[in-house]
C-alpha cells in the first residue's frame, strides 16, 4: 500500500512538473557576448521549436537581445536566463529577419523597444499570422499564448552606438528579402542570422535568388569578424561556415539549373543524390524537397520559351 | 455434386489471379476508397498495383502547387484511360487522360491540396481491369481555398492562354513540358466563379489526336504539364477553358 502511494505521488509530481520547459543555458562566447544555441533539427513537439540560435550583448548601459525565439514561452525563459547573467536593463531587441523561430518570443519583451529592418516588419505583417499558425501545428502546446508582436522601431544599415558599444548593421536580403546581420565591432562576433546556416541545410522560402544570397555571403565574409554565430548550427571561429554555404548554394543551383535544361520533373529532382560531402549537413533531403518547391519554377521558366500560336 | 463453404473458399482462392504486384490490400490509409471506386470507376474490377507509379513529395511545401507524376509505362500499349484524384480534396478529380498509341502513359502535373490526403491514379487497361497506383501526402492545407496568385497580378487577363514550353529528349521519349497562363478558378474562393481549362488535346500536324486530357480545377493555377511522346513527331497542343476560350501551342 505504501508503495502504491509513493508511486501515485511520483506520477502526480510528473504530471504537475511542467514538461514543456525550454532548457536555455546562456554561453559566453566573448566579452559581454552570450549565445543560446539551439539544435540543428526540424521543428517538433519534442523540441518546442528550439532549433535556433539567439543571443545577447551586455553593454555598459544595458542589454541588446538578438532574436526572441520560436514562442512566447521561449522568450520568457530567455529573459529569465538573461536576468541571471546581468541585472542591467534591456535596451533593445533586434530581429534578424521575420521567420517564426526568430521572432515569436517578442511578447516576452513587449516593454522593450523591438527593432527590425522595415522590410522585416512588412513581411511579418504579411506572413506572421500564417507562420504562427503553422508553428502551432508543428510544435503544439509549446506555442500556447503565442501571437505575433510587431517591431516598434526601424533599423537602418550602418554603425549603431548602443550603451557604449558599436554595432555594425548590414541590411541584406539573400535569405528572406530582408535580412539583418549584426557585427559587434569590439568583440568581432558576427550574428549572421539565417544568411549563414552551418551543419544544417539552409532554407529558401522567400529568397530573392541564390545569386543574391551568394553576394551577401561575400559581403559578410569581408567584415572583420572573429567568430560567426550562424542562425542555425554551431558557433565557428574560422571561415568553414562560409565555405559550406557557398558549396551548398552552388550545388543547389546546379541541380536545378541542369534539371531545368534536361526537362526534369520536380518529383525527379527531389530524389537527387545528396553529395557525400554534405553528409554532416542535417536535414538536407528535407530542405531539398522544400527548395525545389520554392525555386524550381523560376529555373523551369528560364529554360522554356513562348510556344503559343 | 454439392460444394460446402470450404470448397467454395478453396475454389475462390484459385480463381483469383495471383501475381506479386496486384492485390486487394490498400497501400494507403483511406476512408474514401469504396466511395471513389463506386463513383469514379463505376464499381468495376480493380487491383492496387505497384507497377502504376504515382510520385509526390512526402509533404506539400506549397499546397497550391503540389507536383505529382504518374508513370504507367509498365502497361505501355494497353492503357485506355488514366484517372487521377486527391481523396480528401473538396474538388477531388485531377485529370482524365487518354494517352493514345504514340504517347506514353506518363504524365506530370501540379495540383492543389486542401489537407493531407491519399492520392490515386487508376489506369484502365484493354482487358477491362483498373490498376490503381496510390500515395499519400501530408499538408498544412488550404491550397484549394487560397486566394489566387494569378489574379493578384495586374493585367493577368492579357496573358491568358500564353504558353511557355519546350521539348526535351529523354532516353525513351520526347518530353513536352508546358506551362499555360490561366487562373484555374475553382469556384471555392469567394465571389470568383469557376473558370478553368477543362480540355486539352495533343495533335500531330495533320490534326490527328495523339492524346486527350480532361482537366478539373484541382489542377493548380498556371497549369504545368509534362507529356512524353514516342519519337520526335511535331505536335500541336490545343486547350479550351469552360468559358469557351481556345488556345494553341506548337511543340
Amino acid at each position: 500500500m505504501r508503495w502504491i502511494l509513493i508511486l501515485a505521488a511520483l506520477a502526480s509530481a510528473c504530471v504537475h512538473a511542467n514538461p514543456l520547459a525550454y532548457d536555455l543555458q546562456p554561453r559566453q562566447i566573448a566579452d559581454g557576448v552570450w549565445l543560446f544555441e539551439g539544435s540543428t533539427d526540424n521543428f517538433s513537439q519534442a523540441n518546442g521549436g528550439n532549433i535556433v540560435n539567439t543571443g545577447f550583448i551586455v553593454t555598459d548601459k544595458g542589454v541588446v537581445v538578438i532574436d526572441s525565439g520560436p514562442s512566447r514561452r521561449y522568450g520568457e525563459v530567455m529573459r529569465q536566463a538573461i536576468a541571471r547573467v546581468t541585472d542591467k536593463p534591456l535596451l533593445k531587441v533586434m530581429l534578424t529577419h521575420h521567420h517564426p523561430d526568430h521572432v515569436l518570443g517578442n511578447q516576452a519583451f513587449s516593454d522593450v523597444p523591438i527593432a527590425a529592418l522595415p522590410g522585416t516588419t512588412a513581411l511579418l505583417v504579411e506572413q506572421g499570422d500564417t507562420m504562427a499558425e503553422n508553428m502551432y501545428r508543428l510544435v503544439g502546446d509549446w506555442m500556447r499564448g503565442t501571437e505575433v508582436l510587431l517591431p516598434t522601431e526601424s533599423l537602418e544599415p550602418g554603425m549603431l552606438e548602443v550603451g557604449g558599444r558599436t554595432l555594425q548593421l548590414l541590411a541584406l536580403s539573400g535569405h528572406t528579402g530582408a535580412d539583418l546581420a549584426i557585427l559587434d565591432v569590439q568583440s568581432g562576433v558576427l550574428f549572421a542570422g539565417d544568411l549563414v546556416f552551418y551543419q544544417r541545410a539552409l532554407t529558401t522560402p522567400g529568397t530573392p535568388s541564390l545569386a543574391t544570397w551568394l553576394a551577401d555571403l561575400d559581403q559578410l565574409q569581408h567584415l572583420p569578424w572573429k567568430q560567426i554565430v550562424p542562425g542555425h548550427g554551431p558557433l565557428a571561429s574560422d571561415a568553414a561556415p562560409f565555405a559550406q554555404m557557398r558549396d551548398y548554394l552552388g550545388w543547389l543551383d546546379g541541380v536545378m539549373r541542369s534539371g531545368a535544361e534536361q526537362g526534369a520533373e520536380m518529383n525527379e529532382l527531389i530524389r537527387t543524390a545528396i553529395p557525400e560531402r554534405f553528409a554532416g549537413v542535417n536535414l538536407s533531403r528535407y530542405e531539398l524537397i522544400r527548395s525545389v518547391s520554392h525555386l524550381y519554377p523560376r529555373y523551369e521558366q528560364a529554360a522554356m520559351q513562348r510556344v503559343d500560336r | 455434386m454439392e460444394l460446402d463453404w470450404r470448397s467454395f473458399l478453396l475454389l475462390a482462392l484459385f480463381a483469383v489471379p495471383w501475381d506479386s504486384w496486384g492485390s486487394q490490400r490498400d497501400p494507403v490509409t483511406s476512408v474514401m476508397w469504396d466511395y471513389y471506386h463506386e463513383r469514379l470507376l463505376g464499381g468495376e474490377a480493380f487491383v492496387f498495383d505497384e507497377r502504376v507509379k504515382l510520385s509526390a513529395p512526402p509533404f506539400a511545401e506549397d499546397a497550391r502547387q503540389v507536383p505529382i507524376q504518374i508513370d504507367a509505362s509498365a502497361f505501355d500499349g494497353q492503357v485506355v484511360r488514366m484517372l487521377a484524384w486527391a481523396e480528401l480534396n473538396p474538388i477531388p478529380q485531377i485529370f482524365d487522360f487518354q494517352p493514345g498509341e504514340q504517347v506514353l502513359p506518363r504524365l506530370a502535373i501540379r495540383i492543389r491540396v486542401e489537407q493531407a490526403t491519399p492520392l490515386r491514379v487508376a489506369v484502365l487497361t484493354r482487358d477491362g481491369l483498373w490498376h490503381v497506383g496510390s500515395t499519400q501526402i501530408d499538408a498544412a492545407g488550404g491550397g484549394c481555398t487560397a486566394p489566387s496568385v494569378v489574379r493578384a497580378q495586374a493585367g493577368w487577363e492579357e496573358h491568358l492562354g500564353e504558353v511557355l514550353g519546350k521539348r526535351f529528349v529523354l532516353a525513351d521519349a520526347n518530353r513536352l513540358r508546358v506551362q499555360v497562363a490561366h487562373p484555374m478558378d475553382n469556384g471555392l474562393v469567394g465571389g470568383i466563379p469557376e473558370f478553368f481549362l477543362n480540355q486539352a488535346q495533343l495533335r500531330d500536324r495533320s490534326g490527328n489526336t495523339l492524346a486527350s486530357l480532361e482537366l478539373f480545377p484541382a489542377v493548380s493555377e498556371n497549369p504545368t504539364i509534362s507529356l512524353d511522346v514516342k519519337g520526335n513527331v511535331e505536335t500541336e497542343l490545343w486547350l479550351r477553358d469552360n468559358n469557351g476560350n481556345e488556345f494553341k501551342a506548337e511543340l
